[in-house]
C-alpha cells in the first residue's frame, strides 16, 4: 500500500505544469432570505488567493485569478455558501440563516466537504453554542446539542468531563468515548479540559461509518472533529468577554436527611447509645448521679431531654454549610482576528478561574491560541495551530468516606459539633475532618497542554492539494500532596509525608494526503483523498516521596528526614495507518462515497496487528429530481450508509504474558506474574449501518431529519473471566458481540419570522436499544468487578443481577427475598440472585427541548435536556436508609418508616431486631434514572447595528445573563445524572450504575458583557 | 522547482515514519513470562515474589488475617466508637457475595509457587534448586491449609464426603478445578511440608537487621508449620517429631525481657517466620485492623473482650505487650497494642508474625498431653509460663488429667490471641463460639453486648462461603453447604 501511494506521489509530482497568469472578475450583491442587503459579509476565494466585503448596499467587487473555480460567501449568522465562478460573473447571492444547514461545510475526517457531499451522519455543533459557559469542560457542554450524541457529566467537579456515547455505549469494558480530533490531531482524553470552548469554531460529531471509518481502528464509538476559530476576512476585529458567575451543588431530590432532634429521636428508638451520650453518660455514672449501666434506654427521660438539647445546641445542623461552598466563577477572554489575502490569523487569551462547592476546591485555568495561516504563494500554503494551556486545581478527596467532604455530609451527624472545646476541626464519630484535611493535607495539581500543529498544502494542476501535518498534544501534570507536620493526617499515621509526583504524555501524529478534486463536464464530480498517517504515545511519570519535613513551612522533597520512593516508569504505544476516500456525484443529485483504511496497533496480539476498515455512503437529493414539483419543499435528501470501525482502546501491551518486576519484598526486586497471555488478542470491530432522511419546508422554516441506525459490534474486548484457581481473574479478550439500534429524530422550526421577532422551537430525541448478540463463551457472563451486572445473550449490556426484594413481611417484621424459582423466603442468599431484564445501567432515550426568542435587540432562549430508560444502584440511599445498620450516621427521614408491629406495611425491616441490621444489594435500591431538567437559560441584550455605529470605539456589545441546572425534575432518590461513582472508587467501573458520592453537579447563574472593538 | 523539493521532502517523511517495526513495544517494567526463568537470578526473583504476594494479599498476612479469627470468635468485641468494621465476621452476616478474600489471594500465591516448581526441573541438581522446590513448597502447603482452614472442615471434623478447595499445583489458565475431599487434601500438604523439610536450606538469609534471618522459610520454620498442620490432622506423633525439629534441643520462646521486644520488631526472639513489612512498603493494615491514634487517644475498630482480659493476670508480660487500658471520649477501653508498629516509625507498621516457637511450643505440649506424655507435656507449659510470668514458680504450677489440657488450651488462647488463631482452634476442636452476652466493649464490661453471643459446635457458619463469583463462572466448583 504505501509503495502504491509513494508512486502516486512521485507521478503526480513530475507531471506538475506551469500555470499561466490571468485574471477575471466577480461582482454582485449579498441579501439574506428577505432580500435585505448584508453589510460587511465576506467573499473569498476558494483555493487561492482575493477576498472581498460587501459595502452598505451588500455589493462587492473582486477580482480574482483564472483558475479560481469557486467563492466562498460568509456572513456571521448565515450559513457560508459556495458558488461556482466561471469566467467574468455577476453574482445575486443570496445567504440562509444559519439553522438551515444546506450549504454549510463539514469537517469529516481529512478533508473538508459541502454538506451537500456528505453522505453518512454527521451532526455539526456550532461554537457559539459551547462558548461562553461556566463549565470547564467542553465535553459537558455537549449534552442536549445533537441527536445520538449522549454526554452525562461524569460529576460536577470543575473542570469534569463528561461520558461521551455516540448512538449508544458500542463496548463493554474497552472505552465507549468516541474520538476527538482537534484541528486534525488525536488528542488524549486528559486534555479534553485543557481546550478553551470559546476557540472552537464547530464540533462535526461523526456518527456513522461512511463518515467515521476514514478514523479505523479508533472510530468505533463515533468521532469528534473539532476545528478551532480561525481569522475571517475583513477588518481586525478585537474582542473582550468578561463573565461572572456563582454555583452552588444541586440538591438530593426526593431526599431529606434527619435533622438532630429527628436523627437522636431514631436512634433512641432504636435503642443506640451514640459515644457523644455515652460520655455524657459515663460521666454522670462517674460522678455518682447515676447508677452503672445506665444506657439511653434506661435514662430518666428528662435527662435525656438534657441532654439532647445540649447536643443540638452544640451541633452543626447541617453539615453542607461547613463542608460546602458557594463556588465563583469569573472569566475573562481577549482575542483579536482578522485575515488579509496573504494572512488569517485569530489569537486568544483566556482565563477561567473556577471555585468549586466543595469547601476549599478550585480549578483555574489560562489558555493561549494563536492559529495562523499563511499564503506563501498562488499554490503553497502554511499555517499553524497552536494553544498552551494551564491549569491548576485543589484536588479533593473523592472517595466512599469522609476524606471525601461531600460523603462527610451523609456521615456526619447533625449533633456532632464543628469545632472541639480546644477550637479544632472536630474529626466527628467517623475520626477524620476532611475540612482539616482540604486546609492540612493539600494536594495541587498543575497541568500544562500544548495543542499544535504545523501543516503545508500544496496546490497543482488546479485539482489536486498535497497536505502534511505535524500535530502534538503534549500533556504533563505536576503533583504535589503534602501531609503537613501536625496535620490530622500526619499524627494518625505516625509520619508527615510530601509526595511530587506528574507525568509527561506526548501524543503525535503526523499525516499526509493527497487530495484530487475535479469536475467533468457537467454531470460529473469526483473527490479522491489517500494518505498515511503514524501516530505515537510516550508516556513518561515519576513519583518521589518523603517523610519527616521539619515543620510546615518547608514544602520540598530535600527537607525530608526519609526519601521512602523515587520511581519512574515509562509507556507507550504506536499506529501505523493507510486511508483512502472517494466521493462521486452526478449532477449533484446522486452521491456515493467510499472509504477505506489500514491501521496497524501495538496493541495488539502478534496474530493481529493490521486490520481493515471501510464504508459506503450514498445519498440522494430528490428536490434535484425532475419529478418532484413540491414547491414547498426546499430540502428532501434520502442517506444510506454501512461500513466497518474498530476500538483499540485498552492497555498498551494487554497481548502479554508478563512477570511484573516492579513490587519489592524486604525492598529487594521481586518478580510477579502480571498478566495472562493472549497473542490472539484482535481489534473489537463495528459494523455500522444507517438511513437518514434531511428535509426543509417553507423556505426552510421547518427543518429536520430523521435516521435509523444499527450498529453491531464484534469481538468485544472485555477481560475474560478465568478460575480464581488460577491466581488470576481474568486476561483481556474477545468475548462476543453486541448491537446497537436506534431512531435519531430533530425537528427545528421558526413559529414567529419577522423582521423584529423570531421564536424558534427545536425538538430532538434519540433512543437507543442495546442488546448482547452473542458471547463466545460462558467466561464473559460476570462482570469482572463487583456482582451487580451481567453479560448475557439477549439482553442489554450490564444488565443488573441481583437478589430481588420481596418487601417487609407484616407479621414479623423481616426483610422477604424471592428465590430464582419465585418462593419466598427471609434468608437472603447470594446464590438467588437473578437478572432484571431491561434493567440496566445505559439510558435508553435523551434529547433536548429548545426555544430561541429574538425580539428587536433582546434575546432569550431556554435549552431542557431530558434523559431516560437507565436505572441506577443507589448506594447513597442504601447508605442513609436501612434496616438499622448505619444508624450511627445520618439518615433520611424515610427510615422512619420501619416496621414496629405486627399487620404493619412499612417499607423498612423491624430495626429492633439484630437480625436485620444488616443491608444487602437487591433491587430495593435499584431505581429508575429518568428525569428532565432545565439545562441552560440566557437572557441577552445585543446592541443593535444602527447604535454601534453611532458609537465610536466600539463595534459590538452584548450582556447577557444565563442560568445551568436551575431546575430539575426526576422521580430518582438523589440526583439522577451519574457519571463516574466517584473519581477515585476506581473498581467501580461501569459509568452510571451506582451512586457513590461524586463531587455533585452544580446550579449556577452567571452574568456576562461581550464587547467588540 | 521548489515545488518539486517540497514533495519529494513530504514522500520522504512519509516514507520515514512507517517502519513496522516502531509497532514492536514492550513494556519496561515487565518480562514476558515465558522468559523469566532461565536463570538462577530469576528463581531467586521469583521466590522473593511468592513471599511478596503474602504480604500484599489483603486477606492474609498484610490484611485482616492477624484479627479475623478473634473477630469470628470470642477474643474481641466491636467498639461503637470504631468504624465498624468486618462486622460481616463479627456477626457471622458473611454470603458468597460478602466473603473473605483469601480463596483468590491464596491461589494468588500459590500460582507463584507453582511456576517455580514448574520450572526448576530445568536446574542442575544441587542445594539451589532443593531449597527453591522447597521453600515453593512450603509457600504452597501452608497458604493451601489457611484456605481450608477458612473455608472447609477441618481434618479431624471431616467426613469422607466433605470437601475443600482443590489443591491445584500448575499454573494452566485453563483450569477450572472442582472441590476435592478434606483428608485427602490434608495428606497433600503435609506430603509437600515433609518434602519440603527436607529439601529446604537451615538457613535463607534475606535483607539485613531484624527479619534477615527469619523473613523466609528455612528447615525451623517449615517444621513449626507442619506441627501445626498435623496437630489439626490428629496425628500428634508427627505433631511431636516436626516440633522438636523445629524447636531443637533448648527452645527459644523469647524472654520476659524479649517478649514485649517481639511485637515492636526490636527482637526477633522465638519468631520462626515473619513476612517482612518495609518502612518503606508502609503497611500499616496490621495496627488500623486494630486501631488508629485520633486527636491523641486511641480509636479502637475491636476491644479485648471483657472476660478474657481478666485472664491476663498482672504479673503476665503478655498483658502489657498485648493490650492498653485507656480513655476515648471519656470512655475507658482494653485495646489491643500488639500492631502498635516500631519505635520512630511509621504507626501500625511491623512485621506479620507467620509462626512462633511458642506456638509449636504449645502444639507439642498438647500433643504429649494427647499421647499421654503428661510430664513432657507439664515441662513445656512450663516453659512457656516460665518466660512469660514475673515471679514464675515451676514447682509449684502444677496440673493433673484434663486441668493439664485446660491449662495448655488456656495459655495457648492467652499466648495467640490476636495473632488469627482463635476460631480456627474453636473450629479444629469442634466447640462453639461462646460469647458472653451481659458483657460489653468497655474495660468494666458495660457498654454496647454482642448482637449475636451464639455460633454452635459444627454450625455452617464455621465454614466461610466461598465467592460467588468463583461459582457463577466455574460449574465444576459448589457452594458450601448453607449459603
Amino acid at each position: 500500500m504505501r509503495k502504491i501511494f509513494l508512486f502516486m506521489l512521485l507521478c503526480m509530482s513530475l507531471a506538475i505544469t506551469q500555470v499561466f497568469a490571468q485574471t477575471k472578475t466577480v461582482t454582485g450583491k449579498v441579501a439574506d432570505e428577505s432580500g435585505s442587503p448584508l453589510a460587511g459579509a465576506t467573499i473569498s476565494a476558494v483555493g487561492g488567493r482575493g477576498n472581498a466585503t460587501t459595502n452598505a448596499a451588500g455589493e462587492f467587487s473582486l477580482t480574482l485569478s483564472p483558475k479560481i473555480q469557486e467563492v466562498e460567501v460568509s456572513y456571521v449568522g448565515f450559513a457560508n455558501q459556495r458558488l461556482t465562478v466561471t469566467g467574468q460573473a455577476t453574482l445575486d447571492i443570496k445567504l440562509s440563516r444559519n439553522n438551515s444547514s444546506l450549504s454549510e461545510v463539514v469537517v469529516t475526517g481529512y478533508q473538508t466537504l459541502r454538506r451537500s457531499e456528505v453522505t453518512g451522519s454527521v451532526a455539526k455543533v456550532s461554537g457559539s453554542e459551547l462558548a461562553q459557559k461556566p463549565i470547564g469542560s467542553f465535553t459537558q457542554l455537549l449534552q442536549g446539542k445533537a441527536t445520538g450524541l449522549q454526554a452525562t457529566g461524569q460529576s460536577g467537579r470543575p473542570g469534569a468531563n463528561a461520558n461521551i456515547r455516540i448512538r449508544g455505549a458500542g463496548s463493554i469494558n474497552a472505552s465507549s468515548e468516541p474520538l476527538i480530533i482537534v484541528d486534525g490531531f488525536a488528542v488524549s482524553e486528559t486534555a479534553y479540559n485543557m481546550l478553551n470552548a470559546n476557540d472552537i469554531e464547530d464540533i462535526n460529531v461523526l456518527k456513522d461509518a461512511a463518515a467515521s471509518s476514514i478514523y479505523g481502528s479508533r472510530a468505533a464509538n463515533g468521532v469528534l472533529v473539532i476545528t478551532t476559530k480561525k481569522g475571517k476576512a475583513g477588518k481586525p476585529e478585537l474582542r473582550y468577554s468578561f463573565q461572572h458567575g456563582r454555583s452552588k451543588a444541586q440538591e438530593l431530590k426526593n431526599l431529606k436527611l434527619m435533622n438532630g432532634a429527628e436523627k437522636l429521636q431514631y436512634e433512641y428508638e432504636l435503642g443506640y447509645t451514640n459515644p457523644l451520650i455515652a460520655s455524657k453518660i459515663q460521666a454522670e455514672i462517674t460522678a455518682g448521679r447515676l447508677p452503672a449501666g445506665t444506657t439511653i434506654k434506661n435514662l430518666p427521660e428528662a435527662q435525656r431531654t438534657t441532654f439532647w438539647n445540649d447536643l443540638i445546641s452544640t451541633g452543626a445542623g447541617d453539615w453542607s454549610t461547613y463542608l460546602l461552598q458557594n463556588g465563583n466563577t469569573t472569566t475573562h477572554e481577549l482575542s483579536v482576528s482578522g485575515a488579509d489575502d496573504k494572512f488569517k490569523y485569530y489569537l486568544s487569551g483566556n482565563m477561567n478561574n473556577n471555585d468549586g462547592i466543595l469547601y476549599g476546591s478550585f480549578w483555574n485555568r489560562k489558555t493561549g491560541r494563536l492559529n495562523v495561516e499563511y499564503a506563501a504563494t498562488d499554490w503553497f500554503r502554511l499555517g499553524t495551530n497552536l494553544s498552551v494551556s494551564h491549569t491548576k486545581e485543589n484536588f479533593v478527596r473523592e472517595l466512599n468516606n469522609t476524606q471525601n467532604l461531600y460523603a462527610a455530609i451523609y456521615r456526619f451527624n447533625p449533633y456532632e459539633p464543628v469545632f472541639t472545646s480546644d477550637g479544632k476541626y472536630n474529626n466527628t464519630f467517623q475520626g477524620y475532618s476532611p475540612i482539616e484535611g482540604t486546609i492540612n493535607n493539600p494536594d495541587e495539581r498543575q497541568r500544562i497542554s500544548t495543542f499544535s500543529s504545523i501543516y503545508g498544502e500544496i496546490r497543482a494542476f488546479n485539482h489536486l492539494t498535497l497536505k502534511s501535518q505535524l500535530g502534538a498534544n503534549y500533556n504533563t501534570l505536576k503533583r504535589e500532596s503534602y501531609s503537613k507536620p501536625g496535620s490530622n493526617l500526619a499524627n494518625i499515621l505516625g509520619y508527615n509525608s510530601k509526595t511530587d509526583q506528574g507525568n509527561q504524555d506526548l501524543l503525535y501524529t503526523f499525516t499526509n494526503t493527497a487530495n484530487w478534486r475535479q469536475t467533468i463536464g457537467e454531470n460529473h464530480s469526483i473527490n479522491i483523498l489517500a494518505g498515511q498517517e503514524f501516530t505515537k504515545d510516550k508516556f513518561y511519570s515519576y513519583l518521589l516521596t518523603g517523610r519527616g519535613l521539619p515543620s510546615a513551612s518547608f514544602t520540598t522533597l530535600e527537607n525530608a528526614g526519609t526519601p521512602t520512593a523515587a520511581s519512574t516508569s515509562r509507556s507507550e504505544w504506536a499506529l501505523i495507518s493507510y486511508f483512502a476516500n472517494a466521493t462521486y456525484d452526478f449532477r449533484k443529485k446522486y452521491f456515493l462515497n467510499l472509504s477505506g483504511r489500514q491501521d496497524g496497533s501495538s496493541r495488539f496480539g502478534a496474530n493481529n496487528r493490521f486490520a481493515n476498515f471501510w464504508a459506503v455512503g450514498t445519498s440522494w437529493d430528490i428536490t434535484k429530481e425532475n419529478f418532484f414539483k413540491v414547491k414547498q419543499i426546499n430540502n428532501l435528501r434520502l442517506k444510506a450508509s454501512i461500513g466497518t470501525a474498530g476500538n483499540f482502546n485498552i492497555g498498551n501491551y494487554d497481548a502479554l504474558g508478563t512477570y511484573a518486576l516492579s513490587n519489592k519484598y524486604f525492598d529487594l526486586p521481586a518478580a510477579t506474574p502480571f498478566r495472562l497471555p493472549n497473542p490472539d488478542l484482535t481489534w473489537e470491530e463495528n459494523k455500522n449501518f444507517d438511513i437518514g432522511l434531511e428535509f426543509a419546508v417553507l423556505n426552510s422554516r421547518i427543518t429536520g431529519s430523521v435516521d435509523y441506525y444499527n450498529r453491531k459490534t464484534q469481538n468485544l474486548l472485555y477481560p475474560v473471566n478465568v478460575s480464581a484457581a488460577t491466581g488470576f481473574s481474568s486476561y483481556v479478550g474477545n468475548v462476543g458481540s453486541l448491537r446497537n439500534r436506534g431512531f435519531e429524530i430533530s425537528l427545528s422550526g421558526d413559529v414567529v419570522r419577522t423582521k423584529t421577532l423570531r421564536w424558534n422551537v427545536s425538538v430532538n430525541y434519540s433512543n437507543n436499544d442495546n442488546k448482547i448478540l452473542e458471547l463466545y463463551s460462558d467466561n464473559a457472563a460476570t462482570a469482572n468487578s463487583g456482582s451487580l451486572n451481567r453479560l448475557k445473550v439477549g439482553e442489554i449490556a450490564n444488565t443488573y443481577y441481583l437478589v430481588k426484594w420481596a418487601g417487609i413481611n407484616p407479621a414479623n417484621g423481616k426483610n422477604q427475598f424471592y428465590n430464582i424459582d419465585g418462593t419466598i423466603t427471609e434468608k437472603y442468599s447470594s446464590g438467588q440472585s437473578q437478572l432484571f431484564p431491561g434493567k440496566s445501567p445505559l439510558v435508553k432515550y435523551f434529547g433536548s427541548i429548545g426555544t430561541d426568542l429574538s425580539y428587536k435587540s433582546f434575546d432569550l432562549s431556554a435549552q431542557f435536556y431530558y434523559s431516560g430508560g437507565n436505572y441506577i444502584m443507589n448506594y447513597m440511599y442504601q447508605i442513609g436508609a436501612n434496616d438499622g445498620e448505619t444508624k450511627n450516621i445520618p439518615q433520611f427521614t424515610d427510615v422512619f418508616n420501619y416496621w414496629k408491629k405486627p399487620g404493619d406495611q412499612a417499607y423498612f425491616a423491624n430495626p429492633l431486631d439484630a437480625s436485620q441490621n444488616v443491608t444487602f444489594d437487591t433491587d430495593k435500591y435499584l431505581e429508575k434514572g429518568d428525569y428532565i431538567t432545565l439545562r441552560d437559560v440566557t437572557l441577552g441584550y445585543t446592541m443593535d447595528n444602527k447604535t454601534v455605529a453611532r458609537l465610536k470605539y466600539i463595534k459590538g456589545l452584548r450582556i447577557y445573563a444565563q442560568g445551568t441546572n436551575l431546575w430539575l425534575s426526576t422521580k430518582f432518590r438523589g440526583l439522577p445524572e451519574v457519571g463516574e461513582s466517584n473519581r477515585e472508587s476506581t473498581s467501580l467501573v461501569v459509568p452510571g450504575a451506582v451512586t457513590l458520592y461524586a463531587y455533585p453537579q452544580i446550579k449556577a447563574l452567571t452574568f456576562g458583557v461581550d464587547v467588540k472593538f | 522547482m521548489r515545488k518539486y523539493s517540497y514533495l519529494y521532502l513530504t514522500a520522504l517523511l512519509a516514507a520515514a515514519s512507517c517502519k513496522k517495526t516502531e509497532l514492536d513495544l514492550f513494556p519496561y517494567n515487565q518480562v514476558e513470562t515465558t522468559q523469566s526463568f532461565n536463570t538462577e537470578q530469576d528463581i531467586n526473583l521469583a521466590i522473593l515474589g511468592m513471599y511478596q504476594g503474602i504480604r500484599n494479599s489483603g486477606s492474609y498476612y498484610s490484611g485482616t488475617w492477624n484479627i479475623v479469627a478473634d473477630v469470628l470468635a470470642d477474643n474481641l468485641i466491636i467498639s461503637q466508637q470504631g468504624r465498624q468494621t468486618l462486622k460481616t465476621y463479627g456477626e457471622w452476616r458473611y454470603t458468597g457475595n460478602a466473603t473473605y478474600g483469601l480463596f483468590s489471594g491464596g491461589y494468588t500465591i500459590a500460582r507463584r509457587a507453582n511456576a517455580i516448581l514448574e520450572n526448576i526441573d530445568k536446574f542442575s541438581a544441587g542445594t539451589f534448586k532443593d531449597n527453591a522446590k522447597g521453600e515453593a513448597l512450603a509457600v504452597r502447603a501452608m497458604t493451601y491449609f489457611d484456605m481450608s482452614r477458612v473455608y472447609s472442615k477441618t481434618y479431624q471434623n471431616a467426613g469422607p464426603t466433605d470437601s475443600t478447595v482443590s489443591y491445584v499445583t500448575s499454573t494452566d489458565p485453563k483450569i477450572t478445578p472442582g472441590k476435592e475431599p478434606v483428608k485427602g487434601f490434608y495428606d497433600k500438604v503435609i506430603a509437600d511440608l515433609t518434602q519440603a523439610a527436607t529439601l529446604i536450606n537451615s538457613s535463607n538469609p534475606v535483607g539485613s537487621g531484624i527479619g534477615s534471618t527469619n523473613s523466609r522459610f528455612n528447615k525451623a520454620s517449615v517444621n513449626g508449620i507442619l506441627s501445626r498442620v498435623l496437630l489439626y490432622k490428629g496425628d500428634y506423633e508427627g505433631v511431636i517429631n516436626a516440633a522438636n525439629a523445629a524447636l531443637g534441643t533448648t527452645p527459644s520462646i523469647g524472654t520476659l525481657t524479649t517478649f514485649p521486644q517481639i511485637w515492636t520488631d526490636a527482637s526477633d526472639a522465638g519468631v520462626l517466620l515473619k513476612i517482612k513489612m518495609t518502612s518503606i512498603d508502609n503497611v500499616n493494615t496490621l495496627g488500623t485492623n486494630y486501631y488508629q491514634t485520633v486527636s491523641g487517644g486511641i480509636k479502637s475498630e475491636y476491644v479485648v473482650e471483657y472476660n478474657l482480659a481478666q485472664e491476663y493476670t498482672s504479673t503476665d508480660i503478655r498483658k502489657s505487650s498485648y493490650i492498653q487500658t485507656s480513655a476515648f471520649n471519656g470512655i475507658m477501653y482494653n485495646n489491643v497494642i500488639k500492631y502498635a508498629g516500631r519505635a520512630g516509625q511509621p504507626a501500625g507498621v511491623v512485621d506479620a508474625k507467620v509462626i512462633r516457637s511458642a506456638e509449636v511450643l504449645l502444639n507439642r505440649a498438647e500433643a504429649y498431653y494427647r499421647t499421654g506424655k503428661t510430664t513432657e507435656a507439664l515441662a513445656d507449659l512450663r516453659t512457656l509460663k516460665l518466660n512469660r510470668y514475673t515471679g514464675y514458680v515451676a514447682a509449684t504450677d502444677i496440673y493433673a488429667g484434663e486441668a493439664l489440657l485446660t491449662e495448655i488450651l488456656r495459655q495457648r488462647r492467652l499466648e495467640l490471641a490476636f495473632e488469627g488463631d482463635r476460631f480456627w482452634d474453636l473450629k479444629r476442636r469442634n466447640l462453639p463460639v461462646m460469647r458472653d452476652a451481659t458483657k460489653g466493649e468497655n474495660a468494666d464490661g458495660s457498654g454496647t453486648k454482642y448482637v449475636f453471643s451464639t455460633l454452635p459446635a459444627g454450625d455452617y457458619k464455621f465454614n466461610l462461603p466461598f465467592p460467588q463469583s468463583e461459582i457463577n463462572f466455574n460449574s465444576n466448583f459448589t457452594q458450601n453447604p448453607g449459603y
